[in-house]
């Protein structure tokens, strides 16, 4: 029966539908906060070093941070079928759909982790104590450029990993659930799943498209 | 399947603009090139928050919660970027 209630706090499914999606977007919203916070640090350095950032801007790979946009952005629209496909009531089908979301984010990160050597490999990586040395006109501007693309994409990594493993909890508990409790946890970890992507395309401008 | 075909075009419109923005990089825009890559980029998140994350659908306090995280990022942003 659809209509009945996993928690007996709520009075009706409709109620805990809607507890849950608040509670979702409240979660969110404080990780937009956190995130939004990490920009304006940002920000504030790049009108400090205009100069800085734009050299450092332009020895990111544009080619590898599209890539990764495109994939991220195909994992949401996987993640989508996969909220549409349980709603219908094809858990079968939602599952892959939830392990394509899942294998997409292994590919984003693979491809960010290709990037990171090549980065530490030019002697870009101002982190874990690794050589930096940048030939340009505003080398401190640019070092606090890399200091903050890998704070930044790092902590948008780690959500990403956090998603990934949201996906396995969700997946390993499949056969055993309800209709209903797929769907209530296919729903919250979709809403995570697209904040992620969305921090995503503001971090990709911000870092990789500077001034070329 | 109108779901689907409203899935599709959020996709198509999300790589459209992915398009966009990596195109505009490559003209001179005379100083509005991240202006114009900060709008795309909110084109982008509004896509994934109305098709994807179907805010609109979702009633009063998920919006309730987008305006209010909107508006103390307001006062952040126009508070630490006046000083």
């Amino acid at each position: 029966m659809s209509g009945a209630v996993e928690s007996e706090a709520f009075r009706d499914a409709e109620r805990e539908r809607q507890a849950d999606a608040f509670g979702m977007w409240i979660f969110i919203g404080s990780e937009a906060m956190l995130f939004g916070a990490v920009m304006l640090v940002y920000l504030t350095a790049r009108m400090a070093h205009p100069e800085g950032f734009g050299e450092a801007s332009s020895r990111l790979s544009l080619l590898l941070g599209t890539v990764n946009t495109a994939v991220l952005i195909t994992s949401s629209l996987a993640m989508a079928l996969a909220d549409l496909l349980v709603k219908l009531g094809r858990r079968r089908a939602a599952a892959w759909a939830l392990a394509a979301t899942a294998l997409l984010g292994l590919a984003f990160l693979a491809v960010k982790g290709v990037e990171y050597a090549d980065e530490v490999r030019e002697g870009l990586a101002p982190v874990l104590g690794l050589p930096f040395a940048f030939e340009g006109a505003d080398p401190r501007g640019a070092q606090l450029f890399f200091e903050l693309y890998f704070a930044s994409t790092g902590l948008h990594a780690a959500h990403l990993i956090g998603g990934l493993a949201a996906i396995a909890t969700v997946l390993a508990t499949w056969r055993r659930s309800t209709d209903a409790a797929c769907l209530r946890r296919t729903r919250a970890v979709g809403l995570y799943w697209h904040f992620v992507d969305i921090v995503w395309v503001f971090l990709f401008p911000l870092l990789y498209l500077v001034h070329r | 399947m109108n779901e689907v075909r409203r899935l599709a075009a959020a996709y198509v419109g999300l790589l459209a603009l992915l398009a966009l923005t990596v195109a505009s990089a490559f003209v001179d825009l005379g100083g509005f090139n991240s202006a114009a890559n900060l709008a795309i980029a909110a084109a982008k998140a509004a896509l994934i928050a109305v098709l994807f994350m179907q805010l609109p659908r979702q009633g009063v306090l998920p919006r309730l919660v987008v305006v209010a995280v909107a508006l103390w990022l307001a006062i952040l942003f126009a508070l630490t970027l006046a000083g």
